[in-house]
């Protein structure tokens, strides 16, 4: 006879440490990245997000190979080279379709899927749920801009001829150049987001939508501005994809192209502002919405 | 409501409107430990009633205290110990049972690692053993259902809010699910769920809460419900002179072929049956109370046919 025995374990009621409301956004953050990057998902959902992320840090390498060619050229040909603040624009269509992607893919499943009835019967506030979706938004979408940056960083640094060293030394403003203008991008980006990903369910239209707001709204704003009635030039400040680009070039000390609102006299700190209005209007208005959701 | 501190769910003229529409009408009642079904027809409240438990709408007056926490006040504290099962689809299609109902469990608060075997246990014990690493979209209903229970129970709580957990099931698996909840209650959990199926409540649960049109139309254990002071009796015979005689004595008998209802039966009426039928020479083959199913109750109670 066996000397098996069976047990039925049953139920264990919980007695153990339950955490707080900071753990909970960290979880929210975590299950948000997976989703976005396709982690723990079919193989279907990983090709998008990671073919952006390859894009954007072949991109990096590209440059990265011709401040190489043109070092072994040399006759200061590498200055002509496009650089940091250049590199934003050279992806700046992955990184367009790659947060016009990640915003919508955040918010919209839960709501059409009807998750957040389960999410809010846990001991969580609305500000815990869209705290850990920014967080998510934060990480996933700086990636795209600060990964890229950190390798033609370390790039530049192995080709240079002050030395790996002296080159990251000569350069620490990078540090924080580079983290401040991907704020400003994050910030007009992620305030627009919000708000479309607050009612558009579907991935793909709220995309859409997006990078109909940025593109077709920066060629509207011109020709607004350009109609000449009293105030008109206000109107530029609808050009939001010009923004952070403008700030950009602000906080680089280049001139690399003349925005819209540039071109109607205002100066880069009014498009920072412009910028911080968007987002903490995109949140405020997310945090309505979705109050009213709960 | 400060003398209720047995009952898991003590509400006081709860009230909710939505828009013109009032959901819920000043319900006041008492919900004890222990399996309770809460009983009514689409738009009866049912759910607006589990939703204002949970602290996820705020009565338009009245106030609720589940397991002594103001449900308006203290949300946080009320969800902490309790889980919610809804009624309609809630299930990501894009992550595996194991991974979504790990994160329903950190959700509660509990650590990664906690989180992710007690996952694993409780979906054990709602039947998906293999199936958990499985993704949610390929799940059928019944599979479904059992996730949303997993999710609903994961991280210990000490009340379970059940909206329709049988909906959409086949036969077998309704009564899968009953016995699953009844298993909830032998291990000490607080049940309260809706059903629009009365017979589901009567088998599975404890006390009963009738909502109709959002008002309270009973709250009371299920034992008992169905006792009345009606008796039936089946006699051998001609039926109609007994039926005359009782008539005659004030009484209103009805007749089904040879069985004969008598209400509100007293000692008096029991003494009339024997002298009644011993002077006409009929014969009592069988003499007992009459019940009344939950079904007849509500039917009885909300004004229905």
């Amino acid at each position: 006879m066996s000397n098996t025995v069976i047990y039925d374990r049953g139920y264990r009621s919980y007695g153990g440490v339950r955490k707080g409301q900071s753990s909970i956004r960290w979880a929210i953050a975590r299950d948000g990245i997976r989703r976005v990057l396709g982690l723990r998902r079919k193989a279907r959902r990983k090709i998008f997000p990671w073919t952006l992320l390859s894009i954007g840090l072949m991109m990096a390498v590209v440059v990265i190979g011709f401040h190489f060619a043109a070092g072994s050229i040399g006759g200061g040909f590498e200055e002509s080279l496009p650089s940091y603040a250049n590199l934003f624009d050279v992806y700046s269509w992955v990184s367009l379709l790659f947060i016009a992607i990640t915003g919508p893919e955040l918010l919209g499943p839960d709501r059409s899927q009807g998750v957040l009835n389960v999410y809010f019967s846990r001991p969580m506030r609305v500000t815990d749920y869209l705290g850990g979706k920014l967080l998510a938004f934060l990480v996933v979408a700086g990636a795209i801009y600060v990964v890229p940056q950190l390798l033609l960083h370390i790039g530049l640094a192995a080709l240079s001829d002050q030395g790996f060293l002296g080159y990251l030394g000569s350069h620490l403003d990078i540090l924080w150049k580079v983290p401040a203008v991907t704020l400003g991008f994050l910030a007009l980006n992620g305030g627009v987001l919000a708000i479309i990903s607050s009612y558009v369910d579907r991935t793909g239209i709220a995309a859409a939508s997006y990078i109909g707001v940025l593109t077709a709204g920066g060629g509207l704003a011109g020709a607004l501005a350009q109609a000449g009635f009293p105030g008109s030039r206000f109107l530029s400040l609808l050009a939001l994809a010009d923004h952070p680009r403008y700030v950009r070039d602000w906080i680089f000390d280049v001139d690399l192209l003349r925005y819209t609102p540039e071109v109607h006299g205002f100066a880069p700190w009014v498009s920072a502002v412009v910028i911080a209005v968007v987002a903490v209007g995109g949140g405020w208005w997310t945090v309505r919405r979705y109050r009213r959701l709960a | 409501m400060q003398s209720v501190t047995a009952a898991v769910v003590a509400t006081e003229g709860l009230t909710h409107n939505y828009g013109e529409v009032r959901a819920l009408d000043r319900v006041s009642l008492e919900i004890p430990p222990g399996i309770t079904g809460l009983v009514g027809a689409n738009g009866a409240g049912k759910t607006t009633l589990l939703r204002i438990l949970l602290g996820l709408i705020h009565p338009t007056a009245g106030r609720a205290i589940v397991m002594g926490h103001d449900a308006m006040t203290d949300p946080l504290s009320v969800r902490s110990r309790s889980g919610y099962m809804p009624e309609n689809n809630c299930l990501p299609k894009d992550q595996t049972a194991a991974d979504f109902v790990a994160y329903a469990a950190e959700l509660a608060g509990l650590p990664k690692s906690e989180a992710r075997q007690r996952a694993s246990e409780t979906l054990f014990l709602v039947g998906l053993e293999e199936e958990r690493f499985r993704f949610l979209g390929d799940f059928s209903t019944g599979m479904a259902q059992r996730v949303k229970l997993a999710q609903a129970i994961v991280h210990g709580p000490e009340l379970v809010l059940l909206d329709e957990p049988n909906s959409g099931l086949d036969p077998v698996g309704r009564e899968q699910m009953l016995d699953l909840i009844r298993r909830l209650g032998a291990f000490g959990i607080n049940v309260i769920f809706s059903s629009h199926v009365l017979s589901d409540i009567e088998e599975t649960c404890q006390s009963v809460v009738l909502l109709d049109g959002g008002h309270l139309v009973r709250s009371g254990p299920v034992e008992g419900l169905g006792d009345t002071s009606n008796i039936t009796i089946e006699l051998i015979g001609h039926v109609e002179p007994f039926i005359a005689e009782l008539r005659r004595h004030g009484l209103d008998p009805t007749a089904h072929d040879q069985q004969v209802v008598l209400a509100n039966a007293t000692d008096e009426v029991f003494d009339l049956v024997r002298d009644t039928t011993a002077a006409l020479g009929l014969g009592i083959l069988r003499m007992t109370p009459a019940t009344r199913s939950l079904e007849d109750e509500f039917l009885t109670r909300s004004g229905g046919e």
